[in-house]
């Protein structure tokens, strides 16, 4: 009930903004064509905004889609991709009076993946799935299953920072309030492993990368013009998917994003060979906010982390 | 007329074991963690329990992810060449899906007609290929609407599919013939059998749930390519990844890179997508510096220059776009939605 009074407000919100704002374009979710999917909807049609939906899979964080646009956009925002927004105006990337806002307080996204080894069944044979507050409902061939929200949502959801958007011009929807971070897992038992164990599990994760590249092409964060890994004079990494070159990328991802990852969790979930790629940028996230009480996109008028130097940081940082 | 056995499942591992001793035997597996043919371990056949359709398309084991096409040092007395060796030992695919092996006939027609790859010929010569019908396709599947079918055969040596204890072994080419009646773990199939495979075989056909409509579609695309506003339209979520192309059964375009040393050094082949922005790059320019003209282009190339060159749409219908693209981006909605009328005065 609640998705659906939400997503009246935002169709309403939508084609009100698209008529009186002079808008380019809205940029939100609608229906996908594959069960429990959403996919992006990009339009300027006011009444295109009849498709918009808002329920607990609209996972894609549509601030990726701002960069290099011209002209005022409302966007469809979750709490952490209104961090994303945030940060890409810090770094310059967007303009806060071109975009409006339509903040989404979000309870979490579900992860398929985590439904199907739930229930033991594929996607496309399950009959329904309903978020409601801590529980999940999933119904197939008549049964239903009963699971705990915390079982079924994405992990980086579970250690969301701002599950309503700080940054918005309309929310739509009772905001929601954070809960007790739980801690990431499979970091941790990584952490806990010894350097050469660590080593082999990743040289056996990025011997299956196919160098898609998805998980920089869905980042907000990976906005670079030309990426240091298609520069060719000098080349930094080889073409070729050795996994040697593989985890160079990724690594050298990792570093880039420092200050601007804001654990939307998109590059783990695009990875269409599930190399788990949030154990690197979340431990990424958590260096930079134990060493600079940085985290991405919390406050647009701050600068961004790697452009602003205090006189009285720790000298042992600075060469 | 094909030879029909029948492989009762509590035997599979047994049929299975004596393959291995004649062939490098691939099959599905799970053991990098995501479903994709590697080579038998000799004891796991919970594929069966599992298997709709790999990630990995089987096309990696004809076009791999990295192909060394030569290496060189430098000695005392000048340059040392050395070439990959040939795959000289016989390999068997088991379990291969009817749109995947349909794949390797289309990708034949690049690498294998007028144009002989000498790499992909390498391991694509004594490769045997043994299908699996589907019994239980994706909602993502559309093989029916490329003149194929959860039990096509066309492109198999030896084709399986489902009966209630096992399945029933139809040879398919003579090759395949040959290796039936070399193989002692088979059983003599019934007529019983042989209804049961083809009643199966049938009500699959009736889970296939997405259909397109093929007619004329080069015809329709051809007309439709000035048609910016429409391209830039259903290209806008596109976050030009290389998911759809390089996990394509069909999709073949390359790279090559020399990965140079003091000592010496190597020439690697190694998958490329259109989608990318920096696709030829490396020699040129990329001519489609736009995302709308590289969504354009994949879908042009499978469904118009291919059937142009080879009479042949270059699109199986396996699905795989469609299930792994991040933002659901889904090329029979392109396809339904078509301009039906040529836009004149175009750029």
């Amino acid at each position: 009930m609640k998705n659906e009074n939400s997503q009246k407000k935002l169709i309403e919100e939508a084609k009100k903004l698209l008529k009186e704002c002079r808008l380019q374009r809205i940029i939100g979710f609608e229906k996908g064509s594959l069960r429990f999917t959403t996919t992006p909807l990009i339009t300027y049609d006011a009444a295109d905004a009849e498709r918009l939906v808002i329920n607990p899979f609209i996972v894609n964080n549509l601030s990726n889609f701002l960069i290099g646009l011209e002209g005022k956009t409302a966007i469809v925002a979750k709490g952490c991709d209104s961090r994303s927004i945030v940060s890409l105006i810090q770094d310059n990337k967007v303009k806060r009076e071109d975009v409006v806002i339509l903040g989404i307080p979000c309870a979490g996204i579900i992860d398929l993946d985590k439904i199907e080894k739930l229930t033991g069944r594929d996607r496309d044979k399950i009959d329904d799935i309903s978020l409601n507050g801590e529980k999940v409902l999933v119904s197939f061939n008549g049964e239903q299953g009963e699971f705990a929200a915390a079982d079924v949502l994405f992990d980086n959801c579970l250690s969301c920072d701002m599950p309503t958007p700080a940054e918005y011009d309309v929310l739509i929807g009772e905001p929601v309030a954070p809960k007790p971070p739980v801690p990431p897992q499979e970091l941790n038992e990584l952490k806990e492993k010894l350097p050469a164990d660590r080593w082999r599990f990743w040289q056996e994760q990025f011997s299956h990368c196919i160098r898609c590249y998805a998980c920089r092409s869905i980042c907000p964060a990976c906005f670079c013009n030309r990426c240091f890994a298609d520069e060719n004079k000098p080349q930094w990494l080889s073409p070729t998917p050795h996994w040697q070159d593989n985890l160079l990328f990724q690594v050298t991802r990792s570093i880039h994003l420092a200050g601007r990852c804001t654990d939307c969790g998109e590059c783990e979930r695009a990875c269409p060979v599930n190399i788990p790629l949030r154990s690197l940028t979340r431990e990424m996230y958590d260096i930079v906010n134990d060493v600079f009480d940085y985290r991405a996109g919390m406050e647009k008028e701050s600068a961004p982390l790697m452009a602003a130097y205090e006189t009285e940081e720790a000298e042992d940082l600075i060469l | 007329m094909s030879i029909i056995k029948k492989i009762d499942k509590k035997d599979l591992g047994k049929l299975l074991e004596e393959w291995k001793q004649n062939f490098k035997l691939l099959t599905p597996s799970l053991q990098s963690g995501i479903a994709d043919f590697t080579e038998w371990d000799g004891k796991d056949t919970s594929f069966t329990d599992w298997y709709r359709n790999t990630v990995i398309p089987p096309k990696r084991i004809l076009l791999p992810l990295v192909e060394n096409m030569f290496s060189y040092s430098k000695g005392n007395e000048g340059y040392r060449l050395e070439t990959p060796p040939l795959d000289e030992n016989k390999q068997l695919v088991f379990g291969i899906r009817p749109c995947d092996a349909k794949a390797f006939s289309l990708l034949d027609m690049t690498f294998k007609k007028d144009y002989q790859d000498t790499y992909y010929l390498n391991h694509r010569q004594n490769t045997l290929l043994v299908g699996l019908s589907c019994n239980d396709p994706y909602a993502s599947c559309f093989c029916t609407s490329l003149d194929s079918s959860p039990s096509d055969a066309s492109g198999v040596d030896i084709m399986l599919t489902d009966i209630k204890y096992g399945w029933l072994v139809e040879s398919v080419t003579a090759a395949g013939e040959e290796l039936i009646q070399n193989t002692e773990n088979l059983e003599e199939a019934s007529e019983e059998d042989r209804t049961e495979a083809e009643s199966n075989k049938q009500s699959a056909l009736q889970k296939i749930s997405r259909h397109i409509d093929t007619k004329d579609i080069s015809e329709k695309l051809h007309k439709s390519f000035d048609d910016e506003a429409f391209w830039q339209q259903i290209s806008a979520k596109c976050i030009s990844c290389g998911i759809c192309t390089l996990l394509c059964p069909t999709c073949y375009c390359f790279d090559i890179n020399d990965e140079v040393t003091v000592e010496g050094g190597s020439r690697y082949r190694s998958p490329d997508s259109c989608a990318f922005s920096v696709y030829t790059k490396m020699p040129v320019e990329n001519p489609r510096s736009d995302k709308w003209k590289r969504v354009r282009n994949r879908v042009c190339h499978k469904y118009q220059v291919y059937p142009m060159l080879f009479d042949e749409i270059a699109c199986t219908g396996c699905g795989r776009c469609i299930r792994l693209c991040p933002v659901n981006w889904d090329i029979t909605q392109t396809l339904e939605s078509l301009p039906s009328s040529e836009v004149k005065d175009a750029k």
